[in-house]
């Protein structure tokens, strides 16, 4: 257990029968499949002692421990909460790593071991993180050892290591794509796509399904197709993906012939890209042969590349970096040919995914329609639907005027 | 529509709804009444009120526009809404006919504040809006006032008599009441705290403000552009002039009638 | 300086923390340089041993909602402050602000000083590990602060040496030593000196040159051992949380209806700010700061032990309830604060192990006497027993 935004190769050294459970796509399904359920679980969360301001997933996970279920995406809901054998997570924010602190409490005192990846602009190329991170990870390996009692094996470690690094690449690949007109996937084919690499980016299966996806994506761009032909406004989306309230905002904007071809969150959690170079951000996909021909001969060569590879994606660099949140900006409405930004601060987040938006208009208010609403990941009482939905008019509004010329 | 064509423009806001009635450029009457829970109810009183004034009936109007965040949920068969337009777009409209010069509008209404930037025909150029946590300054203004026992009218003019800045916490309306009131028991002269309110509610909106440019000249419009102490303080929070329409809080439901032919 | 009594020296800390910008331009007037710093996680012996004294930004507690459109609305109020006053520039007169990647609350303070405010020349981050207790934290910081000694060096234009950072980690130990010294007579019944006062002390402290502070320290600390009682004993009462400059509440802890005593603050602008020391007379310096500061209480956004998940700050906090004894807990801290309200959960059921009552305010721009007070009063009739 833990989360995503860490590194899961490591966990696949301990053997084949390693499953895993992601923090924030259990709790972002969850609420996209049992929304009442949702409620009662930050609900529980709350009456336990967490603040209201909390991140929201968070506390929906917790709340599941709190009450002592758990919702599986099958449409279930089991009762009695799994106890995890370890958890294996990272500190991206504040509270993050203290989700599981509290977690691991809850169930009686859960093994738990936090990497702490620092993050920010350019972090792949600083060598002290880079060797921060590799350090904690070497002593996680021994800790994982220790805990479970297993030998730790190199060999399944490194295949999962260039699985992870390779789907991470492909994901970059197809979302580099969207750069073309039409755009050949819209956000919420992004957002259906993306979850296996979240949830576990080591396996075969992953790799091949993403091979596939981008076999089939370049077939679209080569043909002109595209999931939502009628393209009149190309929006590039600084937002975590909400589950409330995101349907009804894509509706508004695809009756206007408005689709989200770009955003950060869903393109930069699990996918990389080029990056920084000469300080300036370039979306341009990496090449999925490189991952192949990675050298991970030995467990330190393949934390590193793991490191390297998880820094430098682009949430990981601008959850701490404002300026490279910035330049990230900058260059994807400028790539993706952007006809306006729309900003949806995350009211649960405490990370640049929140700030880092507000500072976006201030950026790009006097350049392009630049529209801002308010949401949160899970937590429906924190998204004023009508309002975001208002918003989403006006932006829309203000794209058809600065197409004629006026905003 | 010729010049003889009487409309009737309805802002339905959160708080209050207007109507104005308009023969091509004259201001005929106007209404207001508090929205409550029936929108169509209100929507009609105000109407009803605004016809009064002008002493015609319903029935000599050529059309009825509407405008304001309830405005689609009042085309009901017994008003006949003619068309409607967001708040934003009759806010410039409506602006624009009130001060020929006017390129930016401040709209500080009951529940949502909003910058407007148009040219000279009133087009849109660009629109803020407030975020969620600085919804319901203008809510907030009538509660805190009921909660003093004042009108709003009344706590403007006392804010206008305080001697000393006091500091309020301000994270959102609801700690700004209890902060008001725990001041008001620590024996805080009530004037300062007034004024205080006043302060908070007009750097909410002009914390916005900088996101955006402003371009000259700057009215501002809604319920609270009519209490001097709020709008006091704006000039010197986005550091530019600004001026208040007349009849601000109707600035929305003449641009309504604008938007479709009037003012002509 | 002359021989005060000790209420004349508590005076002049008092007035340092009410009037911290003419302090820090009476410092420039004497050709110091200045560097604000944002947060503890600052290794501030560093800038001290190039002649640069760290002044701690802290609070202006004005009302303003300016910084909404820079900061978020759920950021603390002590980040908006602080971000304020860089816009406002009131802190202009620095020759440098430098921080710690710490917690993102006041790492965004910073970044607004960098962009709007006219800092970005005149600034540092100084990376920082985000959980303390990792490994190789130490090693990392000793690089880090490598880096900002570079840094340092450049902008002051003289080399620091190791006998610099010696006699810097001398200065900052003995100013440790003597706060830890002034802070153990509120472990007494019936102290020289009372809590808000340590409170105040312990505040200007962070805002003076530390030599100056020493010297005042050491007076006061003498008038102390030789003066009685000040307050008879009463309900006494810890604080543990975050930030907070307002000396407003310490005050109101001592003014209830009831008597009490303020006997102990765990919180960064306490004692998390002093409570350790770094290693002297050894031949890595940056090593020893680095590992000193790793010795740190932790801050709840950096505590997360590697294969446990324990949170190293409680073991200090029990520590402290054992040798200050408290009758209850005032969990004090920012409103919006992500990390603190995480720890009180925990806590909590650990104080009620121990039977010690609790109760939670939260901070803001401004305190709401009247219900801190009400809240307060309702904490102590709940130790005492008191039946309606």
């Amino acid at each position: 257990m833990g989360s995503t935004w860490s590194l899961l190769a490591p966990l696949k050294g301990l053997g084949e029968d390693v499953h895993l459970l992601g923090g924030e796509p259990h709790a972002a399904s969850t609420a996209g499949t049992f929304p009442e359920e949702s409620r009662e679980d930050i609900s529980a969360a709350e009456t336990a002692g967490l603040g209201f301001h909390s991140c929201s997933y968070l506390k929906l996970f917790v709340g599941e421990v709190v009450r002592d279920k758990i919702a599986i995406t099958d449409r279930t809901i089991k009762e009695g909460y799994p106890k995890p054998d370890l958890i294996w997570t990272t500190h991206l924010c504040s509270q993050h790593s203290k989700w599981y602190q509290e977690v691991s409490r809850r169930l009686g005192g859960i093994p738990m071991y936090a990497i702490d990846m620092i993050g920010g602009g350019n972090a792949e190329k600083d060598p002290k993180i880079v060797k921060y991170a590799c350090d904690q990870i070497e002593e996680g390996i021994r800790w994982l050892e220790r805990v479970t009692g297993r030998d730790f094996s190199d060999e399944l470690f490194i295949k999962a290591a260039r699985n992870e690094i390779k789907v991470l690449v492909l994901w970059g690949n197809i979302c580099a794509l969207n750069r073309h007109a039409p755009a050949p996937l819209d956000e919420r084919r992004l957002i259906a796509l993306f979850p296996p690499a979240m949830v576990d980016r080591t396996t075969d299966e992953t790799v091949r399904l993403y091979e596939a996806l981008l076999k089939e994506v370049r077939y679209m761009v080569e043909t002109g197709q595209s999931v939502v032909p009628d393209q009149r406004f190309r929006i590039v989306y600084f937002g975590i993906a909400h589950t409330y309230g995101h349907p009804e905002i894509a509706r508004i904007l695809r009756d206007a012939g408005a689709e989200i071809v770009a955003s950060v969150y869903t393109f930069g959690t699990c996918g990389n890209f080029r990056g920084f170079e000469n300080g300036k951000w370039s979306w341009d996909p990496l090449d999925p042969a490189w991952a192949d021909e990675l050298d991970l001969s030995t467990r330190r060569d393949a934390i590193s590349a793991l490191v390297k590879i998880a820094l430098g994606w682009p949430t990981w660099q601008g959850v701490r970096s404002y300026w490279a949140l910035e330049q990230m900006a900058r260059a994807m409405v400028t790539e993706y040919k952007a006809d306006g930004l729309l900003l949806a601060p995350s009211r649960s987040c405490e990370t640049d995914f929140r700030n880092g938006y507000i500072a976006m208009q201030r950026i790009f208010k006097n350049q392009i329609p630049t529209v801002e609403y308010d949401t949160d990941q899970v937590d429906v009482r924190k998204m004023d639907l009508p309002g975001s939905q208002r918003k989403t008019e006006l932006f829309v509004h203000l794209m058809e005027a600065h197409k004629k010329g006026g905003a | 529509m010729n010049n003889d064509n009487i409309l009737a423009g309805l802002d339905v806001g959160h708080v209050n709804t207007k109507a104005m009635i308009m023969r091509g450029q004259e201001i005929l009457g106007y209404g207001t009444v508090r929205t409550g829970f029936d929108v169509v109810a209100a929507a009609q009183t105000a109407l009803n009120h605004a016809l009064d004034n002008v002493g015609i009936s319903g029935g000599e109007l050529a059309g009825i526009v509407t405008t304001g965040i309830f405005r689609d949920m009042i085309k009901v068969p017994s008003l006949d809404v003619t068309g409607t337009e967001p708040e934003y777009v009759a806010d410039a409209k409506g602006a624009l006919f009130l001060n020929k010069n006017s390129r930016t509008v401040i709209d500080v209404g009951g529940n949502t504040h909003k910058a407007i930037r148009y040219d000279q025909n009133g087009n849109l150029l660009d629109v803020i809006q407030n975020d969620k946590c600085a919804d319901g300054l203008g809510i907030f203004y009538t509660t805190i006032a009921k909660a003093v026992g004042l009108s709003e009218q009344e706590m403007s003019e006392l804010a206008l008599k305080s001697t000393k800045d006091v500091s309020i916490a301000i994270q959102c309306v609801l700690s700004a009441e209890a902060e008001a009131i725990d001041l008001m028991c620590q024996g805080i002269d009530i004037a300062d705290v007034a004024n205080a309110i006043s302060r908070f509610i007009v750097e909410r909106v002009a914390a916005m403000c900088t996101y955006m440019s402003l371009t000259k000249e700057i009215v501002v419009a809604g319920g609270l552009a009519k209490s001097q102490a709020v709008i006091r303080h704006l000039p010197s929070l986005i550091k530019q002039d600004v001026s208040v329409l007349d009849l601000p809080e109707y600035v929305g439901a003449i641009g309504a009638v604008i938007s479709y032919g009037g003012g002509k | 300086m002359t021989k005060k009594g000790s209420n004349a020296i508590i005076e002049h800390f008092r007035h340092t923390t009410e009037n911290t910008h003419e302090y820090a331009k009476s410092l420039q007037g004497k050709g110091q340089l200045l560097a604000g710093y944002m947060c503890t996680h600052v290794p501030e012996e560093i800038l001290y041993a190039a002649g640069i004294i760290p002044v701690r930004i802290l609070s202006s507690h004005v009302s303003q909602a300016m910084t909404r459109s820079y900061i978020h609305e759920t950021y603390c109020s002590f980040s908006h402050d602080c971000a304020y006053q860089g816009l406002q520039h009131n802190y202009d007169y620095l020759d440098l602000i430098v921080t710690s990647s710490s917690c993102l609350h006041m790492s965004e303070a910073f970044n607004v000083w960098v962009r709007f405010a006219g800092f970005e020349q005149k600034s540092f981050l100084i990376p920082y590990p985000h959980i303390i207790q990792t490994k190789p934290a130490a090693a990392f910081m000793e690089e880090s602060f490598g880096e900002f000694k570079q840094f340092v060096e450049e902008l002051s234009k003289k080399s620091i040496t190791d006998d610099d950072l010696e006699r810097a980690i001398k200065v900052y130990n003995h100013n440790r030593r003597l706060l830890k010294r002034l802070w153990e007579f509120l472990r007494r019944d019936n102290p020289p000196i009372t809590g808000p006062e340590v409170a105040t002390v312990t505040l200007a402290s962070q805002v003076m040159d530390k030599q100056e502070c020493n010297q005042m320290l050491e007076q006061l600390i003498q008038r102390l051992e030789a003066e009685s009682g000040k307050a008879p004993p009463g309900v006494r009462l810890m604080v543990t949380g975050g930030a907070c400059d307002d000396l407003g509440i310490f005050d109101l802890i001592e003014h209830l209806n009831y008597t009490t005593n303020l006997i102990f603050i765990d919180s960064c602008t306490a004692a998390r700010y002093f409570w350790f020391e770094v290693s002297e007379d050894r031949p890595d310096k940056l090593e020893a700061i680095a590992e000193g500061y790793i010795g740190r209480i932790p801050c709840p956004a950096k505590d997360n032990v590697p294969g446990t998940g324990e949170k190293k700050r409680f073991r200090f906090i029990q520590q402290f309830i054992e040798d200050f004894k408290p009758d209850g807990v005032v969990f004090l801290y920012q409103r919006f604060c992500s990390p603190q309200p995480m720890d009180i959960v925990a806590l909590k059921p650990i104080l009620d192990k121990l039977g010690i009552p609790s109760t939670e305010l939260e901070l803001d721009t401004t305190l709401p006497i009247i219900q801190f007070r009400t809240q307060l009063e309702a904490l102590v009739e709940i130790i005492k027993g008191v039946t309606p």
